[in-house]
C-alpha cells in the first residue's frame, strides 16, 4: 500500500514533467547519444515518449525500458535546446528511481552505490589508487586509474624558452575572501586525482582560510540509480558537517550541481528544508568562487590551453564564463569547437555504454586537436577521467584539471 | 504481424544494423511531432533504415510483394500524423540516407538525399553565397524529405515561396519498387506531365522520394528586421498587404494577435503599450544598403498610415536577434498559457486575413475558447491556436466542433485547410469540403494508377 503511494507519487511528478514535450524534436539536432546512436528510444523525445506511455499503461515497465532510461548522459544539452525546456535528466532521473523499485536495482550500481556511501573504502581506495600510481601498476590499471598529471609537470611544460616572465606587476590579492571557506572534496577527486584536489586546496589557501571538512558523497551518482533515499541520507551528512563554513567551495562539477541542488532535494522535509537551503546558497565550483574574488594567477606563460566545459557546470550551473576568463589570465586560450557538448564520460556511462561513450569521445577529441592546444583543461574529474583517455588515445594535448593551471 | 521469414528477407537487404523491432523501438517510431495522442500506439511491425535507393528498391518490391504497408519518415517532425504508421507494417526510415550528393555551381542545382536537415542544406548554401530560402520553422531538425513530401513552406514564403518552387526533380521509387526519374536541371519542361509538382506534397502516399535536385538562388547580401506594432489587426494586415503592392516586399512578414503579443510579453516580462493590439515582424533583404533604407522607408511610412503605434529597425545582430525571438518564442509562450494549444494551419487568400481573423474570434467566443491567432501574414498562412485543457470535461468536444469551424471558415472566405503542414491523419475528414466531389474522385484515381495496392502510407489525406 506504502509502495503503491510512492509510486503514484513517482509516476505524477514524472508526469507533470514529460507532459510538457509536444515532440518537435528540436532535441534530435543536440543529444549527443542521439547522434551516435541514430534511434528514437536513444533520445530525449523518445525518452520522454517512452516515460509518458508508461505512466498511461500503454507500456508495461522492462529491462529495455529502464536500459533506454539509463542511455542518457543527463547533460541537459536538450532542455537547453528545447523551446519549452521540458528537464529531460530530472524525468530521467526520476524514472530510473521507478523502475528500479519497479524492476530492482542493477547489481553493479548497487555496489557503487554502497562503496561511494562509505568513507572508509573510498580512503581505501584512494590509498590503493595513490600506492598503485607509485609502484608503476596505474599503467596496468588504466581502464580504472586514469592518468593524473601534476602542476609541477604543468610548470615543466610551460617552461623553457616560450615562458613569459612572471607578472610581477600585477597585485595578488591576498586573502581577499574574509570569511571561513571550506572545500568538498568529492569522491573522485579523492580517489583518482589527489594532485589535482591538491592543487586546489593550496590555490584556496592563498584567497582565504580553508577548511576540508570530512566531506560525504554529494549523492549525485545514487539519485543518477534509483537510490534516492540514500542520496538525502548523504545530503544530510554533508549538511552537517559543512555547518561552520561561509562558504562551500568544490573543484567537482557534478558535486557543485548536486550540493547546489539539496535545498530543493529536502524541499518536503521540513526538518532539513531550511538547513539545505542555507547549504546550497553557500556553494560555488572552484572557478566560479575564484573568479568571484578576482583571483589572479602568479604568472602567464605561453602554453595553448583550450577549455572543455562539464555539462554539470556549464547547463547544470550556468557557469561558462569565469573559466575562460581565469585561463585566459593564465595561459594562451583557445576555444574549441562544441566545447559544451559532453564529453561522454558522465558518471557510470562510459562503464554502462562503452561503444556510444568512445563514439562520443572520438568527437571531442578531434574538437580538441583542431585547437592545436597543448593542455585541454576541465573543472570535473569525470569529464577528467574521459579526457585523460582521449589524450591516451591522440598524444596530441594534455587533460588537466583547472586547479593544476591557474 | 510481419512473418519471421519475411523479416530475413527485410534484414537480407539492409543487415541487421538497419532493421528496429524491439518493441521499445517500435513504439519510439509510432509518433511525429503532431496532437494526436500517444495512445493507443500506432506501432510499425518493424522499422528499416535502409542507406540507398537500391536497398529502398529492393524493399518495396518485398513490401509490394507481401501487401505490406510502408510508411516513409524522416525525423518524424511533421505536425499532421502523415508519417505515422496508423495500419502497421514498415517504417522506412530515410535519416541514414543523408548526403549532399552534388553542387554543380554553374546551373545552381544541389541534388540531395532525402535524410539532410534542411538546416544543413541551407548552412551549406550560405557557405557559398548560396541561398535556399525555404525555411519551415522546424528546419533544424526537419529532413527535405518531408519538406518536399508535405511542400513545407515558412516565414520567407512571402517573397520566396515555399519547398515545392525549389524542387527541379527527383527520384521516387514506386510502390512496386521501379524507381523514376522526374525532372531535372533545366528551367524549362513541358515534357509529359509534371510529376515532379504531383510528388510534392503527396504525403509518402505516391512513392518514396530517394533523392532531389534542388534550385538555388545568389544570396542576398544585406538582411534588416523591423517591428511594428499596430493599433488594429486590420491595420497590420492593410500595412503588409501595401507594402508588398509598393514593391517593397518583405522577405519574412509575420502576424501576431494581441493574445500571442501578450503570451510574450508575459513570459519574458516586457512592459507592452496598451495600445498595442497586433504586430508584424519584417525582414527585408537586398544587395545594397541604398535599397534596403529605401524599401523599410517605405514600409514605415506605410504602416504610419495604417495605425501603427511603434516602427522600431534592429541596428545589430542582437537588437534582430532580440525581435526575430520574439516570434520563436510564440509557441512556447502561448502554450504556456494553457493545458494544451491545438495549433491550426489554415491558408486563405492574403487580402481575406482581416475577415478570417474576425471570424476565427467568433468562433472561439461562441465556444468560450481562448484563442491566439499568429502566422505569415505576408502569404495568408494563419495557425491560430486554440488554448484548452483537453482533460477537462466536454472540452475535447468543443474543440473538435470549433477545429471544424475553423476549417469551415477558412474555405468560406476563399482559403484552404491547410498552408504548410498537410493533411495527413489529422485533417482527413475535411479534406472533401476543399476539394469537393470531382477533386476526391481525381486524387482517387491518381492514387490508384501509381499505387493499386494502396501500400503507401495507407490512411493518410483520404
Amino acid at each position: 500500500m506504502c509502495v503503491n503511494k510512492t509510486e503514484k507519487m513517482s509516476l505524477a511528478k514524472i508526469q507533470a514533467i514529460v507532459n510538457q514535450c509536444d515532440r518537435c524534436g528540436a532535441c534530435l539536432t543536440v543529444c549527443p547519444v542521439y547522434d551516435v546512436a541514430h534511434r528514437e528510444a536513444a533520445v530525449a523525445r523518445g525518452r520522454l515518449a517512452t516515460v509518458r506511455a508508461m505512466a498511461e499503461g500503454g507500456l508495461t515497465p522492462d529491462s529495455k525500458m529502464a536500459e533506454a532510461f539509463e542511455f542518457c548522459l543527463l547533460c541537459k544539452a536538450c532542455t537547453e535546446n528545447c523551446p519549452s525546456k521540458v528537464k529531460t535528466d530530472e524525468a530521467m532521473i526520476e524514472a530510473r528511481q521507478y523502475m528500479a523499485v519497479k524492476l530492482g536495482r542493477r547489481a553493479k550500481h548497487r555496489l557503487l552505490a554502497g562503496f561511494l556511501g562509505n568513507n572508509v573504502l573510498i580512503k581505501l581506495a584512494a590509498g590503493t589508487l595513490k600506492l598503485s600510481k607509485k609502484t608503476g601498476l596505474g599503467g596496468l590499471l588504466r581502464c580504472v586509474v586514469p592518468l593524473e598529471h601534476t602542476k609541477a609537470g604543468y610548470r615543466e611544460m610551460a617552461a623553457g624558452p616560450a615562458a613569459f616572465p612572471a607578472l610581477s606587476n600585477i597585485p595578488h590579492p591576498e586573502r581577499p575572501h574574509p570569511g571561513k571557506i571550506a572545500y568538498f572534496q568529492g569522491c573522485a577527486m579523492k580517489m583518482f586525482f589527489p594532485a589535482a584536489a591538491q592543487a586546489t586546496v593550496k590555490l584556496l589557501s592563498r584567497t582565504a582560510e580553508v577548511t576540508i571538512p570530512e566531506s560525504a558523497c554529494c549523492g549525485m551518482p545514487h539519485l543518477a540509480h534509483g537510490m534516492a533515499d540514500q542520496a538525502q541520507a548523504l545530503a544530510k551528512k554533508n549538511i552537517e558537517a559543512f555547518a561552520d563554513a561561509d562558504r562551500i567551495i568544490t573543484d567537482c562539477a557534478s558535486c557543485g550541481s548536486s550540493l547546489k541542488e539539496y535545498g530543493h532535494r529536502l524541499a518536503a522535509d521540513p526538518q532539513w528544508a531550511a538547513r539545505a537551503q542555507e547549504f546550497s546558497s553557500k556553494v560555488m565550483g572552484l572557478s566560479e568562487y575564484l573568479y568571484d574574488v578576482g583571483y589572479q594567477p602568479k604568472q602567464k606563460n605561453a602554453l595553448r590551453v583550450t577549455y572543455h566545459d562539464p555539462c554539470h557546470l556549464v547547463r547544470g550551473q550556468g557557469i561558462k564564463k569565469q573559466p575562460r576568463d581565469l585561463l585566459q589570465r593564465a595561459a594562451e586560450y583557445v576555444e574549441m569547437p562544441r566545447a559544451d557538448k559532453c564529453c561522454g564520460g558522465a558518471g557510470t556511462f562510459y562503464l554502462d555504454f562503452p561503444e556510444a561513450s568512445r563514439k562520443i569521445l572520438s568527437e571531442k577529441v578531434k574538437n580538441i586537436e583542431s585547437t592545436d592546444a597543448d593542455v585541454v583543461v576541465t573543472e570535473c574529474p569525470a569529464c577528467l577521467m574521459q579526457l585523460a583517455k582521449g589524450e591516451q588515445q591522440s598524444g596530441r594535448f594534455k587533460a588537466m584539471h583547472i586547479s593544476q593551471v591557474l | 504481424m510481419i512473418d519471421e521469414k519475411v523479416i530475413n528477407e527485410f534484414s537480407q537487404i539492409v543487415g541487421a544494423r538497419g532493421l528496429l523491432n524491439e518493441n521499445l523501438d517500435l513504439f519510439t517510431y509510432s509518433y511525429d511531432a503532431s496532437f494526436l495522442p500517444l495512445l493507443p500506439a500506432a506501432k510499425p511491425d518493424l522499422v528499416l533504415k535502409p542507406q540507398s535507393t537500391q536497398e529502398v528498391a529492393a524493399i518495396m518490391k518485398l513490401a509490394h510483394k507481401y501487401r505490406i504497408p510502408v510508411v516513409a519518415r524522416g525525423l518524424g517532425t511533421g505536425r499532421t500524423g502523415g508519417s505515422v504508421p496508423a495500419e502497421g507494417g514498415l517504417v522506412l526510415c530515410l535519416d541514414e540516407m543523408n548526403q549532399i550528393l552534388e553542387l554543380d555551381d554553374q546551373n545552381l542545382m544541389l541534388t540531395v538525399e532525402p535524410g539532410v536537415k534542411t538546416q544543413d542544406i541551407y548552412q551549406f548554401c550560405a557557405e557559398r553565397g548560396l541561398f535556399y530560402p525555404p525555411d519551415p520553422s522546424s528546419l533544424k531538425q526537419s529532413t527535405i524529405g518531408g519538406n518536399i513530401a508535405e511542400n513545407a513552406g515558412g516565414p520567407r514564403a512571402v517573397k520566396y515561396g515555399v519547398t515545392g518552387d525549389y524542387v527541379m526533380g527527383l527520384e521516387v521509387v514506386l510502390a512496386d519498387g521501379s524507381v523514376l526519374q522526374t525532372g531535372g536541371k533545366m528551367i524549362k519542361n513541358v515534357t509529359g506531365y509534371d510529376l515532379t509538382r504531383l510528388f510534392v506534397g503527396s504525403e509518402g502516399t505516391l512513392g518514396i522520394i530517394t533523392r532531389a535536385i534542388l534550385r538555388l538562388i545568389p544570396m542576398p547580401k544585406i538582411r534588416r528586421t523591423a517591428q511594428a506594432l499596430f493599433d488594429s489587426l486590420d491595420g497590420a494586415c492593410a500595412a503588409v498587404s501595401r507594402s508588398i503592392k509598393s514593391g517593397a516586399i518583405p522577405a519574412a512578414a509575420e502576424l501576431m494577435d494581441q493574445i500571442s503579443i501578450e503570451a510574450v510579453a508575459k513570459f519574458r516580462n516586457i512592459e507592452l503599450d496598451p495600445r498595442v493590439k497586433a504586430g508584424v515582424i519584417f525582414e527585408f533583404d537586398g544587395d545594397s544598403e541604398a535599397g534596403l533604407d529605401a524599401q523599410i522607408g517605405e514600409a514605415e511610412r506605410l504602416c504610419a498610415e495604417c495605425g501603427s503605434v511603434q516602427f522600431r529597425i534592429a541596428k545589430t545582430k542582437e537588437e534582430e536577434d532580440e525581435l526575430w525571438s520574439l516570434r520563436r518564442g510564440m509557441s512556447s509562450a502561448i502554450a504556456a498559457l494553457a493545458a494544451n494549444r491545438i495549433a491550426e494551419d489554415i491558408s486563405v487568400p492574403r487580402a481575406a486575413l482581416p475577415e478570417i481573423v474576425k471570424r476565427l474570434r467568433e468562433i472561439a467566443a461562441r465556444y468560450g475558447l481562448q484563442l491566439a491567432v499568429f502566422g505569415h501574414a505576408g502569404d495568408g498562412n494563419l495557425h491560430p491556436s486554440l488554448l484548452a485543457d483537453l482533460n477537462a470535461p466536454g472540452e475535447k468536444e468543443k474543440v473538435e466542433q470549433a477545429v471544424g469551424e475553423i476549417f469551415q471558415a477558412a474555405l468560406a472566405v476563399g482559403g484552404t485547410l491547410s498552408g504548410e503542414h498537410g493533411i495527413g491523419l489529422t485533417k482527413k475528414d475535411y479534406l472533401a469540403d476543399a476539394l469537393g466531389e470531382t477533386g476526391m474522385a481525381a486524387i482517387r484515381s491518381i492514387k490508384k494508377a501509381l499505387d493499386p495496392a494502396g501500400i503507401l502510407n495507407p490512411g493518410k489525406i483520404f
